[in-house]
């Protein structure tokens, strides 16, 4: 039974990582309705600028505040620069630029930094807990903490702030939040930038386990995809909560079921988003999509 | 208390054209004044740029001419600057923040106020208008009765502390009884807030007693302008310009 719970756990920091990401995505598709495929090569490139400034000797801890503010900065001139001329077209324009966004920035990665990949060191440090027999690492419990924090941060700017009450607003109708005085332009660039943040946060949890190259959030992009399907692509709670089942669903098919084994574990996700679209398609803490007429 | 409150300004628009682009002009060279703290009614037919000079007004859509609010000009900004100058525009449809609750709609309202006391108070006196939304604070605004979300927008755009409250067709979808009592407080709200109003309406004769000037509007020009009295009396003209008796 034990081994049942090592698999749980081991999902559990997996699937932490997923959250963080899908955090990610979720608060750029609550402001705009968009889903940002460019978001994990971003987060890429974050954990890259977090390991140039480690390389050359700066400390972690030093350099992350550094890695967080640049990406921020990165996520509002993207706003500002490559979204905003598309701004009020059809959504779908909007992807595509995004996608076009994610070829250009894994490619200026790979020009920067070449393809080779790079061992990143984890900020957790070594060792597990022993609880009952089950094996919790330091750092599946420093992930887990880290993406709680991160969600709870968010909540706290969201529910407890004029900004955030301002985000709500403009997430909600961006045409009335004009009539009120808010600077929507302003608020959208804050959301990119907010999201870029907790984006390069997830780069930061996964290279250490995944090491670092510009292909890096690839796979994780697509759990994440799975993540916010699951938990509702316009709900932060959800978000996370779909990555953990979503982790925890990978781990424990790649364990039992011989036929998924680890080769055809990336069709978990898959499974996941198909079967939600299906039968939820709001995702478990989504809202419904009604307008009154 | 009374220092948070803001008065109302003068309204002056002269030669105002508004549009949707090349070729469909819809309002042809405005001129309307409103008196600081004065109600102003504007009527006419459906189709007749009602909306759109509201829309011009508050910067939705772009008016050419000028439009001045005791000196400030209106034109040329974008909505948030003009509701920035104090201008409340409560638009067709109400514009209600569906997903929020009652509260942080009308708290979201007083986004650009800096005086947290001030904005208190006004939340206060916007409950004291509409007692009902104070029972519903909590509840999420989509979850209102069309007639309760008109009271919320009303309510979210008096927590601006405006100059010039602008409201479009606020009977759309209302029963006359709650129609009325609308207008009552519309009223009240302008008498002792001195909010200068500018409504838009279809129904005339509820205008009328509630403004005290009034324009009727018409395929993108005035035709008719007075007090609501005189209009009134008109009442043949106003029959032949609107379709119905008033």
């Amino acid at each position: 039974m034990s081994g049942f719970f090592q698999q749980v756990v081991l999902g559990l920091g997996s699937g932490a990582i997923y959250a963080s990401l899908a955090l990610a995505l979720v608060l750029i598709y609550r402001f705009t309705d968009i889903v940002n495929f460019a978001q994990g090569e971003l987060a890429m490139f974050s954990t890259y600028i977090a390991w140039q400034l480690t390389a050359a000797g700066v400390p972690f801890w030093l350099a992350l505040p550094i890695t967080l503010a640049v990406s921020f900065l990165g996520g509002v001139l993207i706003e500002r620069l490559v979204i905003r001329p598309f701004e009020g077209g059809p959504e779908l324009t909007v992807v595509i630029v995004t996608v076009g966004l994610f070829v250009f920035v894994n490619a200026l990665a790979g020009l920067i930094w070449s393809f080779l990949v790079k061992s990143v060191p984890s900020p957790f440090p070594d060792g597990a807990l022993d609880v009952g027999g089950v094996n919790i690492s330091l750092q599946t419990l420093g992930t887990l903490g880290v993406v709680a924090a991160v969600m709870g941060l968010l909540f706290l700017l969201f529910q407890k702030t004029k900004i955030g009450l301002a985000m709500r607003a403009v997430a909600n109708d961006p045409a009335s939040a004009r009539l009120v005085g808010i600077r929507v332009g302003r608020v959208l660039a804050l959301g990119w930038g907010l999201s870029a943040t907790v984006g390069a946060i997830s780069g930061i949890l996964v290279a250490p386990v995944l090491f670092l190259d510009p292909n890096l959030m690839g796979g994780v992009l697509v759990y994440a995809f799975a993540a916010a399907t699951l938990g509702g692509f316009d709900s932060p709670v959800g978000a996370v909560v779909g990555g953990l089942i979503v982790g925890v669903a990978e781990t424990l098919s790649g364990a039992y079921v011989d036929a998924i084994g680890s080769d055809l574990k990336i069709g978990v996700p898959l499974a996941i988003i198909v079967v939600v679209l299906l039968v939820r398609p709001r995702g478990l803490f989504g809202h419904a999509v009604v307008e009154r007429v | 208390m009374s220092a948070e409150k803001a008065t109302g300004a003068a309204l002056k628009v002269e030669g105002l054209t508004a549009g949707y682009g090349a070729g469909s002009q819809v309002l042809h060279g405005l001129d309307l004044t409103v008196a600081s703290g004065e109600i102003c009614a504007v009527l006419g037919p459906n189709g007749a740029g009602k909306t759109t000079l509201l829309r011009a007004l508050s910067g939705v859509v772009r008016g050419r001419g000028t439009a001045e609010l005791d000196g400030t000009s209106l034109l040329g900004r974008a909505p948030e600057e003009v509701a920035r100058r104090g201008v409340a525009h409560v638009p067709e449809g109400r514009g209600t923040f569906t997903a929020l609750s009652v509260e942080d709609n009308l708290r979201v309202g007083a986004y650009i106020r800096r005086d947290t006391a001030g904005v208190t108070a006004a939340l206060d006196r916007v409950y004291g208008y509409f007692p009902v939304l104070a029972e519903r604070r909590r509840q999420t605004a989509g979850s209102l009765s069309g007639g309760e979300q008109q009271m919320l927008a009303i309510g979210r755009a008096l927590m601006l502390a405006p100059r010039l409250l602008l409201l479009d067709e606020p009977s759309l979808g209302l029963s006359p009884i709650i129609t009325r009592e609308l207008f009552r407080i519309v009223k009240a709200i302008n008498k002792e807030e001195r909010t200068t109003v500018v409504v838009v309406e279809q129904n005339a004769h509820l205008a009328l007693e509630t403004a005290s000037r009034a324009h009727v509007l018409e395929a993108g020009r005035f035709v008719l302008s007075g007090g609501s009295a005189q209009i009134r009396a008109d009442g043949q003209v106003a029959q032949a310009y609107l379709g119905y008796g008033i």
